[in-house]
């Protein structure tokens, strides 16, 4: 009855710590080991990695990333799905640790968990869905250059440490914290490699526009963190225009396939302009808003093309909004809106590159939140669950 | 002997036990609730389960409802309306 | 799974139906959220693409499952 499924790890499976009721009450070591132990092949044993060997953590460096947390060790932070781990200061700090964080980066990390568990990102759905998607992490602000984030060349890529262990983290706690493992709670069927780390920073140095959380109501000196349930980056190759719409008209292209899933689920994707293809666009005046609106209006797909012409029947698909229209003819937008655009300028200052990243559809909305509590200009003042007015 | 701290990355659980509900002894006269959660063909199994099951049983009634969005738990008034208008309940797909 | 252990806990018999490629993540998830008793009605996998005639087949063999579940609280 089904295909056979592929050995998993029963103790993984029994380990979930559901038997577990009780808060570990301050920095407690799980078990003490003989020393000399190869704690990395330890954790290994233990199914605590995801693939790439752990930094063991030390009393010191838990003690160090939990006071720039801000201490209270037992504070719960988030319960994380689809296990619902509690998710204290203690637990993100020991992630934290096993990723190659830096104490720095807590705020960072922290802000971003708890974007994460926000109702309107579903992590349940994401972190157990058969598509590939996995949470894109874009941050904004000051706190990109405090702790040294590289927002520049290579940026989805490899080589800092910043953007690929506060990647890293967040990834560990979804699986260790959140049980996502997989073949046991995450489906997804082929994975992408932004399930190691995907985290980068928005080029606000470089880029002639407005950064996106300013875009979006902070202030420039708040620093924010971006959640986006995501498919791998495309690359937009564009070397002949030099305007804007030569530029986007390839962006656009990009977006108009079938089978990237915001064509058939609706909901968020981004865009991430390269640095150069940026400075054109700006050259022709453009602004984000013109740039979003313009992705918008000329992209699409054919209704007739999104399901095989016919072939297989008539299809309806209440995934999409019922204001689209379901004939052959009629152009069925990526997203049903110019603000389900999320737009960054992001990489190195050479190269006409830019790219689109499709989202996973209406079923998770992405989530901007501020960094140590920041909030956009006009929002009431609220601390720790009480706002004042 | 020496030893070494280790530590727990996945952080407690804290579930309290929940119970299923009491069974039903017969179905025969039963309200039918059917929760579809609008994945593909979850609608064609549940109209065929529901066709199939109501000739073998004196239903009382049959009642279909559908999710909003296929990824996210149901809303709790949904859950409550299903409650409210039906005896036993069959939900599809999870696949 | 989570929808039906919110309507087993307003007292509703659920029968929930899971393709077999999500046995394991069922049980998981019951557990993460609970209600280790929650059974569900496992038919083959997959639903999505099949013929009208396959569903067919999947409809015999949830049937005598979903009787089970609410009168026994199991499926076998």
């Amino acid at each position: 009855m089904g295909p056979a499924r592929p050995p998993l790890t029963r103790a993984r499976i029994l380990n979930m710590g559901k038997t577990d009721i009780l808060h570990a009450p301050s920095p407690t070591p799980a078990t003490q080991v003989p020393e000399g132990t190869d704690l990395i092949e330890w954790y290994y044993e233990r199914g605590c990695s995801d693939g790439l060997p752990v930094v063991p953590p030390t009393p010191a460096k838990i003690a160090a990333a939990v006071a720039a947390l801000g201490g209270e060790s037992g504070l719960l932070v988030a319960r994380v799905p689809p296990r619902w781990g509690s998710l204290t200061h203690e637990v993100l700090a020991i992630n934290m640790v096993m990723a190659g964080c830096q104490p720095e980066y807590a705020p960072v990390v922290e802000a971003a968990m708890l974007a994460l568990c926000e109702a309107p990102f579903n992590l349940n759905g994401v972190q157990a869905t058969t598509h590939m998607a996995s949470p894109l992490l874009v941050v904004n602000g000051p706190v990109r250059r405090a702790i040294g984030m590289n927002a520049g060349c290579n940026v989805f890529g490899s080589g800092n440490r910043a953007n690929a262990t506060i990647g890293r983290a967040l990834r560990l706690i979804l699986l260790n914290v959140g049980g996502g493992w997989p073949g046991v709670l995450d489906k997804s069927t082929l994975g992408h490699p932004g399930k190691y780390t995907y985290c980068i920073a928005e080029n606000e140095e470089v880029s002639p526009f407005a950064p996106y959380h300013v875009e979006h109501g902070y202030r420039p000196e708040d620093s924010t963190v971006f959640l986006l349930a995501a498919e791998p980056p495309h690359s937009v190759t564009n070397h002949f225009a030099n305007d804007a719409e030569g530029v986007l008209d390839s962006v656009c292209s990009a977006m108009s396939t079938i089978c990237n899933n915001n064509a058939v689920s609706a909901g968020h994707c981004a865009v991430v302009l390269g640095p150069e293809h940026a400075a054109t666009i700006a050259k022709s005046g453009w602004k984000r808003h013109d740039i979003r609106h313009y992705l918008w209006a000329h992209s699409g797909n054919r209704w007739d093309d999104l399901y095989g012409r016919g072939r297989y029947g008539k299809v309806y698909n209440r995934n999409l909004p019922v204001w689209y229209k379901r004939e052959p003819d009629a152009r069925t937008p990526i997203v049903p809106s110019p603000d389900n655009i999320h737009l960054f300028v992001a990489g190195g200052e050479a190269g006409r590159f830019s790219a689109f990243i499709p989202g996973w559809g209406h079923m998770s909305s992405p989530v901007l939140r501020g960094v140590g509590g920041a909030r956009p200009a006009g929002a009431p003042e609220c601390a720790d669950g009480t706002c004042a007015v | 002997m020496k030893t070494m701290p280790v530590y727990d990355p996945r952080g407690v659980v804290e579930a309290a036990p929940l119970v299923i509900s009491p069974r039903v002894k017969q179905l025969d006269g039963l309200r039918v609730g059917l929760l579809d959660n609008t994945k593909w063909n979850a609608n064609k199994l549940l109209r065929g389960l529901r066709d199939r099951l109501a000739a073998m049983h004196a239903f009382g009634t049959t009642n279909y409802y559908r999710k909003e969005s296929f990824a996210a738990a149901a809303a709790p008034a949904l859950l409550d309306r299903i409650a409210a208008e039906n005896d036993i309940v069959v939900t599809a797909i999870g696949d | 799974m989570h929808d039906a252990v919110m309507l087993e806990s307003r007292g509703r018999p659920t029968a929930v139906i899971i393709t077999s490629e999500f046995a394991l993540e069922a049980e998981a998830q019951r557990d993460a959220l609970g209600m280790a008793g929650l059974n569900a009605v496992v038919i083959a996998h997959p639903l999505s693409s099949l013929t009208d005639a396959e569903i067919g087949q999947r409809i015999e063999q949830a049937l005598p499952q979903i009787e089970r579940v609410w009168l026994v609280g199991r499926t076998a």
